[in-house]
Order: C-alpha cells, then sequence, then structure tokens
C-alpha cells in the first residue's frame, strides 16, 4: 500500500471519528449547535472524499476493481455509510443521524485496521475472483449493507423520538452484543460456538424484549414530528438498500451460473443474505399494512440490520464456511 | 370490463398476515440451513467435522443438515406460492388498472385535508400568473400536470404502482423455472485425470425426474496451470474434446474458471485443478506415485529404506520437480535435486527420470432447461424492486376566492375533525365531539379560530391560535405521498417559497397567527370567556375576538 494511500485512509478514518465527537459536542453545546453542525459535516465531507480518492488510488495501484478482500469491503462500507449519511442529511435536514453514521464508519475503520497487514497489502485474486463479474456483484451488497445499516440507525433515532427509551435501551445493547460477538471472532480464538451463541442469542432475546417494551413510554419525551421524520428516513434507505441487495443477489447468481454452472448452491453466504432479503421483504409488507404502528416498524429494522451484520461480517468471523470465504484470514 | 370490479372474497391465503408469517419462517429455515452445513453441498463429513457426533448425529437424523430437500422447507415454499398466487390475482394484479385512474380536481377545502397542505394569500397577484408558475414548476420535477382553469392536478412517480405486480410475476416466473429445471435439467462433478474422459452416467450427479443423460462425453486433452509470479494460482485451463460412443470428436475447445464450453444444451465448467500424480522412472521403470497437496504445492513420499524417505514435490504441470531426503536426524528434508520434466539425474546407483505429472482437471456440468425462464425472472425481480423505490406522489392545487362572508362553509371549524385520535376536547366540561365554533358572532369576519385539543395522557396545554384571514384570493397546495413523506413535504415547502417570492415582498403576508401563551387550556378559555361582551349568550363565540386583538 502506497504512503499516498494510507495518508488518505488515515485522513478518512482520524475524519469519522472528528466529525463524531463534533457530532456528540454539537448536542452539548446548544448555543453553538448550528456551527458545530456544519463543522461535524464539513469534516465528514472530507473525509468522504479522501476515502474517495483513496479507493480509487488503491484500485490504480493494483491494476484491478478494489474490491477484493474484507479490507477493501470495509473501505467500501465506510465510504457508503458516510456518502449515504451526507445524501439523507442533505435531502432530509436531518443531522442527528450523523453522529451514529461517523460512529459506524468509525468503527469499522479501526476494524480494517485491526486486521492482519496481509488484508491491508494488494494481493493477487485467486481464480474464482478473476472476473469482471466482481465489480457488478460486490458493490451493490457493500452499499445495500451500508444503506440497509442506516436505515437501522435511523429506527434507533426513531424509537428515541417516539419515546420508546427502554425499547431504544434494549436495542442498543443487542447491537453492541452482537458488534461484540463479531469483533471477538474476527480477534480472538473464543470457540465459534461460543460467538455463534452470543450473537443469535443476544439477537433473539433482545428483539422479543424489544417488541415487548414497545408500548411503555415517556409521553412528555414524544417528539411527533421528528418520529415521523426517522421513520421516514428509514423507510427511504431500506427503498434504496432492498433493491441494491436484490440486484447484489441475483448478479452473484448471474455470476456463480457463469463461473460454476449453477446460479444457486445454497451456499451459506448465499443463504444469509436470502434471509436478510426475506427480512425485509417482511418488513415492505409490513409496511403495506397501514395500521402498523412505526416504532413497531423501526424493532423490524433492527432486526434487519443484525441480520445485515451476520451476513457481511457475521460469517467470516462467526465460522461459517463455503464459497465465500475469501475474506477470512485465520 | 368497463364496469367496477364487485368487491370479491378475499381468500385467505390472500393475506399479507400469512405472507409476513412464511417469509418469516422461511427466513429462519435458512438461517438454520446457512448455520449447518448441507450434506447436498459439502457432504456428510463435515457435518460430523463441525459438531460433536451426537449433534451431528441429531441434526442429520431430523433432517437439518439437507434442510432444502426437507418436507418442512418444501411445504414453507408451497404456502409462499399459494400465497402469492391468491394475493396477486385478488390485489396486487388488479391495481395495474389504478394506473388509468384519473385525479379528479379538488377544492381548497379538500386540499386543505391532505397530508401536507399549504395556503398561499396571493393579495393582488394575478392567479393565473400564480397558476403557470406553479405548473412551470412542477414541471420542472417531472410531475405530469393537468389544468383546469383554476385548479391542477399533478402527479409523479406513476409507475413505482407496477412494483409489486412485476415483482410477483417475476417471482412466479422464478418458480416456475426452478421447476422445470428440478424436473428436466442435470448436473453433476467429476475430477477426470489427464487424457482420460468423463461420462455423465458414471460421474456424480444429481437425479434426473424426466428425460435422460447424453451418451457422449468428456475427454481432458490437456490441462495447465498459470500463477502468479508468487506461485499463487491465477487460472486453470483444460483443453476438452467431446466423444461420441465409438470416439468420435464432435467438438473441441479450451475452458477456464469463467469460461466453460458448451455442447448440446449442456454447459461444462472448469471448476478446480489439481495434480494427482507425478510419472518417474528408476533405471528405466516408470512408477506412478500419487501425490498430496502440501501448501501451495504437491508432494508425494518414497520411503527409501527403515528411516529415509524421498520427497517428490512439484508446482503445477511445467516447473522443476524438487526432490528432498528426509532423515530422522535431519533437521529439515534435504534438497537432492530440481528436475524439469524430461530431466534425469543419477543418485549412487540409480538414475532418476522425472517423466511427467498427472494432473486432474475438476469439471463441472450442468444442463439447465428452466435456465432461461430463471433469467427472464431476475429480470422482473430486478426491475420491480427497483421500481419499489420510486414514490408515488399527487399533488393539487387551487386559486380560490375567500369572500370572508359569514355564511362561508370554510369559516366553520369542526371540533371533531381533530387528527390524534386519542385526543379529547374540553371546553368547561363540554366534551361533544360535534361541537361548532361559529365565528358569524365575532366582530372582526377575517377571524378563524383553529383550536388544538389535549392530549389527554400528556396534559400538554392547549393553545388557542386565532388566524387572520383577510378575504381574497388564496392559492390552496397539498397532496400526498405513501413513501418518503418528508422529502414530499420538503418539495411542497419549496415550491410554496419560490411561489410567495415570485409573489413579492409587496404583498400583504398572507396568514398571520396569534399563539396564545401555552397556558392550560381551559385557563385560556375561561379567561376568553372572561372578556367576551356579556350580550352573547353562547359560551364558545368570543374567543376569537379576544385572540384577534392580541394580534395586532
Ligand atoms: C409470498 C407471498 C407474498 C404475498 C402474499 C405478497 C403480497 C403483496 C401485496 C399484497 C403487496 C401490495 C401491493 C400493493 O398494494 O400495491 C405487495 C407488494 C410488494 N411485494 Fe409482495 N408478496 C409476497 C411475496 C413477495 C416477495 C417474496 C417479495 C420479494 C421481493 C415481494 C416484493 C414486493 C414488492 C417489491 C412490493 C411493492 C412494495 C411497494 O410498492 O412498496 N413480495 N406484496
Amino acid at each position: 500500500m502506497s504512503d499516498f494511500q494510507l495518508a488518505l485512509t488515515n485522513t478518512a478514518g482520524i475524519s469519522s471519528v472528528m466529525s463524531f465527537w463534533v457530532f456528540v459536542a454539537s448536542n452539548g453545546l446548544r448555543g453553538k449547535k448550528e456551527l458545530l453542525l456544519k463543522i461535524a459535516s464539513g469534516v465528514l465531507i472530507v473525509g468522504f472524499l479522501s476515502l474517495t480518492i483513496a479507493i480509487v488510488a488503491r484500485g490504480v495501484e493494483a491494476q484491478r476493481f478494489p474490491l477484493s478482500n474484507l479490507y477493501e469491503s470495509l473501505l467500501w462500507f465506510a465510504w457508503a455509510t458516510m456518502g449515504g449519511y451526507l445524501w439523507i442529511a442533505r435531502a432530509y435536514g436531518i443531522k442527528q443521524l450523523g453522529w451514529l453514521a461517523s460512529l459506524t464508519a468509525a468503527t469499522f475503520f479501526l476494524y480494517g485496521s485491526w486486521l492482519p497487514s496481509s488484508q491491508h497489502e494488494i494481493q493477487p485474486l485467486v481464480p474464482a475472483l478473476v472476473s469482471y463479474w466482481r465489480q457488478i456483484h460486490v458493490p451493490p451488497l457493500i452499499v445495500s449493507y451500508a444503506m440497509l445499516f442506516l436505515s437501522g440507525l435511523a429506527a434507533l433515532l426513531q424509537l428515541f423520538a417516539a419515546g420508546r427509551r427502554k425499547t431504544l435501551a434494549v436495542a442498543v445493547t443487542t447491537i453492541v452484543l452482537a458488534v461484540s460477538a463479531i469483533g471477538l471472532g474476527t480477534f480472538t480464538e473464543i470457540a465459534v460456538h461460543w460467538l455463534q451463541l452470543l450473537f443469535v442469542g443476544s439477537s433473539l432475546v433482545g428483539v422479543v424484549v424489544a417488541f415487548k417494551l414497545l408500548n411503555q413510554f415517556d409521553a412528555s419525551k414524544v417528539n411527533a414530528k421528528l418520529a415521523e421524520t426517522y421513520d421516514d428516513v428509514s423507510y427511504r434507505c431500506i427503498a434504496i438498500g432492498f433493491p441494491l441487495l436484490t440486484i447484489g443477489i441475483i448478479t452473484g447468481g448471474l455470476w456463480a451460473n457463469h463461473a460454476w454452472g449453477s446460479y444457486w448452491s445454497w451456499d451459506p453466504k448465499e443463504s444469509m443474505a436470502l434471509v436478510t432479503w426475506l427480512g425485509y421483504a417482511a418488513y415492505i409488507h409490513l409496511r403495506i399494512h397501514r395500521d402498523m404502528k412505526p416504532e413497531k416498524l423501526a424493532v423490524v429494522a433492527v432486526v434487519g440490520l443484525l441480520l445485515t451484520l451476520l451476513t457481511y461480517l457475521g460469517f467470516n468471523s462467526l465460522g461459517f464456511g463455503g464459497l465465500h470465504s475469501y475474506g477470512q484470514f485465520k | 370490463m368497463t364496469n367496477e370490479p364487485t368487491p370479491k372474497k378475499i381468500s385467505v391465503f390472500a393475506s399479507l398476515e400469512m405472507a409476513v408469517t412464511f417469509m418469516s419462517l422461511t427466513a429462519i429455515t435458512v438461517l438454520i440451513g446457512a448455520w449447518c452445513p448441507q450434506e447436498a453441498v459439502v457432504g456428510r463429513e463435515k457435518v460430523f467435522e463441525a459438531f460433536a457426533p451426537d449433534v451431528a448425529k441429531f441434526l442429520i437424523k431430523y433432517g437439518v443438515s439437507d434442510i432444502f430437500h426437507s418436507p418442512w422447507f418444501l411445504f414453507l415454499i408451497a404456502m409462499l406460492t399459494l400465497n402469492m398466487v391468491a394475493v396477486s390475482f385478488q390485489r396486487v394484479f388488479p391495481k395495474v388498472k389504478l394506473l388509468k385512474q384519473v385525479m379528479p380536481f379538488l377544492k381548497g377545502r379538500q386540499i386543505e385535508n391532505m397530508p401536507v397542505a399549504r395556503k398561499i394569500y396571493l393579495g393582488n397577484y394575478s392567479s393565473s400568473a400564480a397558476m403557470s408558475f406553479v405548473v412551470n414548476e412542477l414541471a420542472k420535477r417531472k410531475f405530469t400536470v393537468k389544468v383546469d382553469d383554476q385548479s391542477l392536478t399533478a402527479e409523479s412517480g406513476k409507475y413505482g404502482r407496477l412494483a409489486a405486480t412485476i415483482t410477483h410475476i417475476g417471482l412466479l416466473t422464478l418458480l416456475a423455472g426452478v421447476t422445470v429445471t428440478s424436473w428436466t435439467g442435470y448436473s453433476g462433478f467429476q475430477p477426470v485425470l489427464l487424457g482420460e474422459t468423463m461420462s455423465m452416467s458414471g460421474s456424480q450427479h444429481s437425479k434426473l425426474w424426466i428425460g435422460k443423460l447424453p451418451t457422449w462425453g468428456v475427454r481432458v486433452d490437456s490441462t495447465r496451470r498459470e500463477n502468479y509470479p508468487s506461485g499463487e494460482p491465477k487460472q486453470w485451463y483444460s483443453n476438452l474434446s467431446i466423444v461420441d460412443e465409438k470416439g468420435k470428436v464432435l467438438k473441441q475447445g479450451e475452458i477456464s474458471v469463467n469460461n466453460p464450453l458448451s455442447y448440446d444444451g449442456t454447459d461444462i465448467y472448469q471448476s478446480s485443478w489439481g495434480i494427482d500424480a507425478v510419472e518417474v522412472s528408476f533405471n528405466g521403470h516408470p512408477q506412478r506415485m500419487q501425490v498430496q497437496p502440501m501448501g501451495k504445492r504437491y508432494a508425494a513420499f518414497l520411503p527409501l529404506d527403515q528411516s529415509t524417505v524421498f520427497i517428490f514435490s512439484v508446482l503445477d504441470t511445467t516447473a522443476p520437480m524438487r526432490v528432498f531426503a528426509k532423515r530422522p536426524d535431519w533437521e529439515a528434508p534435504k534438497l537432492i535435486s530440481e528436475l524439469k520434466p524430461g530431466e534425469s539425474v543419477t543418485l549412487g546407483t540409480v538414475k532418476l527420470k522425472f517423466d511427467r505429472v498427472i494432473p486432474v482437471s475438476g469439471l463441472q456440468y450442468k444442463n439447465d432447461p428452466g435456465l432461461v425462464t430463471v433469467y427472464i425472472a431476475f429480470a422482473f425481480i430486478m426491475v420491480g424492486v427497483m421500481l419499489a423505490a420510486i414514490p408515488h406522489r399527487h399533488i393539487w392545487v387551487s386559486v380560490e376566492d375567500r369572500s370572508g362572508n359569514e355564511d362561508d362553509p370554510d369559516r366553520t371549524l369542526q371540533l371533531g375533525a381533530v387528527e390524534d385520535p386519542d385526543a379529547t376536547l374540553k371546553l368547561n366540561n363540554v366534551a361533544d365531539p360535534d361541537v361548532t365554533l361559529k365565528l358569524s358572532a365575532t366582530e372582526d369576519p377575517d377571524v378563524t379560530l383553529k383550536l388544538n385539543a389535549t392530549h389527554e395522557p400528556t396534559e400538554t396545554p392547549a393553545r388557542i391560535e386565532a388566524t387572520h384571514e383577510p378575504a381574497g384570493t388564496y392559492l390552496f397546495i397539498g397532496g400526498k405521498s405513501l413513501k418518503a413523506k418528508t422529502g414530499f413535504e420538503k418539495l411542497i415547502d419549496k415550491l410554496v417559497e419560490s411561489l410567495s417570492q415570485q409573489i413579492g415582498p409587496q404583498a400583504p403576508p398572507a396568514v398571520t397567527a396569534a399563539k396564545s401563551e401555552p397556558k392550560s387550556f381551559n385557563d385560556r378559555l375561561a379567561e376568553t370567556l372572561e372578556n367576551s361582551p356579556a350580550s352573547h349568550d353562547e359560551k364558545l363565540v368570543a374567543a376569537g375576538a379576544d385572540a384577534h386583538s392580541g394580534d395586532s
């Protein structure tokens, strides 16, 4: 990896951390709120642009499309999260998602930087990945994961604005536990069965409890207008992420058919993407029920976030095998 | 089909609850299938590798390790299909007709009841200029606009409505294609040694329900591996001949990963590559030795005596073979010689010649008669879900004169028409939802009254807003969008803003409002009633006059 590329990537990583703190500070210092929000967004834009150039530079250096291992896909994910947030902020004029989006990007940068250096280096491709299909199949998926992630984050803010503080606390705890399972699975030798149990167990318990707590809320903390906006943002992100996920899965099938003669082979990662897809199909159909409470849909969007996380990172780190284990390095 | 469709009885299978339930159950089932190694994909051994023997036996017994062929999974797919067929014909496909539906023109009063609604006071500004401004702005934003004198309707994203229909047609087509494939198609895999011929029936192949396997075979004429400079494999190639039973060559071609050879509807793919054996001769006696993968290389072991072992290590078909000797008292095997194919070396009394490497080409083949159908389905599904992202938006605009006339029905406020169903109105203990505030008794006919009701559980103080609405011409704009509501509201606000700029600063403010202090509703009402002229015997009428005086 060239110094130029490294410098740009680091700039992006540091920007995401900085903008996170400035977004947080903007909530503390009411008087300077507008100014701080502007600064935070500015810093995030700088990070986004440096990351864009870094990714392009990596492609030029490697002389191939720069999306072939876990590290590169994390860069793309962070890029799409930042870009997706900037787009939402512009379209909706909301800022509260900012600190969550920067936190997510920063976490993924950190995760990426902890990966062994072999992941950071530009490596030759295994035969199965040498194909133009790679750049058709993978980017829609990574961008869809980022959009679906943002939708889950917006759902958290919806729960906050709707006064569902207890549900929110449970949802956040569940996500933190799930992320921890993935972190432990990537960087420690703990038996994968325990981590699978941690991920799936905490998700199941968390989601059930979150649903149960939905009717406990503090009416004085309800900001109906804001809740409606975040509900809308969450849905919008899914409306963008879902077609991308669909395209990613289908082009994956086309590639597999082209390369191995079978568009579907029940490979674990394929299956998991199908699970996520069905989960969001269920969300969309729940939406069609006009009488579904937005808070319930918010919890469903959090379920979606957990499924997305499991599909994207859970597979390699929690020891599910299969064809798509190129990202694996242990 | 000219007359309105009569409401049909909706089949139980056509319910969305059922769809969501089965989608969730299918998702959970597939999740389990993703977690547990599948025998049909990776073989039964993997199940035993992944779990303790008891657990593995349990999973195999209950079909968890072959979940995608279990009756439960077939049941789920069948239910989803039934559900989708029923819903499609009863609820989804009929929606296509909505595309032809014409939006009716609406009056200001109806527009004001839209989820998003704004009102602009036009003052002296020409109403036709305002209309054409709005038409232009909407057209710029890709709305289809219809104008009728003083009102218009606008629509965008109408084709988003086709999303459900197209997606569901795609899904049903997909199921049809998959069914055709699984009944009449076949596929299989066979590792084939250099020079040998594979027959479909002799390989590991899928069960064929209808039809029979071809009789021709596939011969591997040559096969090789291309490496990166680091020694990592870059690509695998095989030159194949399709031969009939008598050995006649029907077709020839080279394949590599991602580039198959097609013959008679069957595609043959390069799916793996390896080295099976090396051939060496000892003093002219050829001998074939099986090799095993060792890291990037392949190695064969030949014990010479009790303690010495010869190791023959090869990378691919062309690179030199390395010959090592290993003894227990040596720390590492010693490299004795490196031989290119055809070269030889004399070791003591033995002349060792490296003849050649026997590679094995992993061939995957398939015949998939449903493929075209599946691809068409893929196209439908992709288009359908993309359409679902398009918000369908309706806008109505109407320019109307508000005369300020007392008899104008627009000047009456229905207290029952509060948006929040949980709100109750307490007007000095009058909780009659049909109470109507008549403004006819106020001194200023231009005052309208807007009441924000108390939300029972929250006890937020109610506000009384009195709005001064000068008699004159107003432009009403409003509409709805089920998806991307916030974006829609922003769009309307932007439009209103630019229209207001167009009207110019000299126009009087369209709407002036006086908000009361957030006192409790009852206090406020009591205060209002005290200040009101005693001559009015109605309880409520004076509120407007009071609020209006705070206006100036
Ligand atoms: C399995 C049974 C299914 C049933 C009973 C069902 C039913 C429905 C219904 C009633 C609608 C609403 C149509 C409308 O109001 O315009 C709808 C919309 C839709 N469905 Fe399904 N569906 C099923 C499966 C699926 C699946 C597996 C997908 C996968 C993507 C899917 C994708 C869609 C999409 C994209 C829409 C349009 C949503 C929108 O306009 O926002 N459906 N479905």
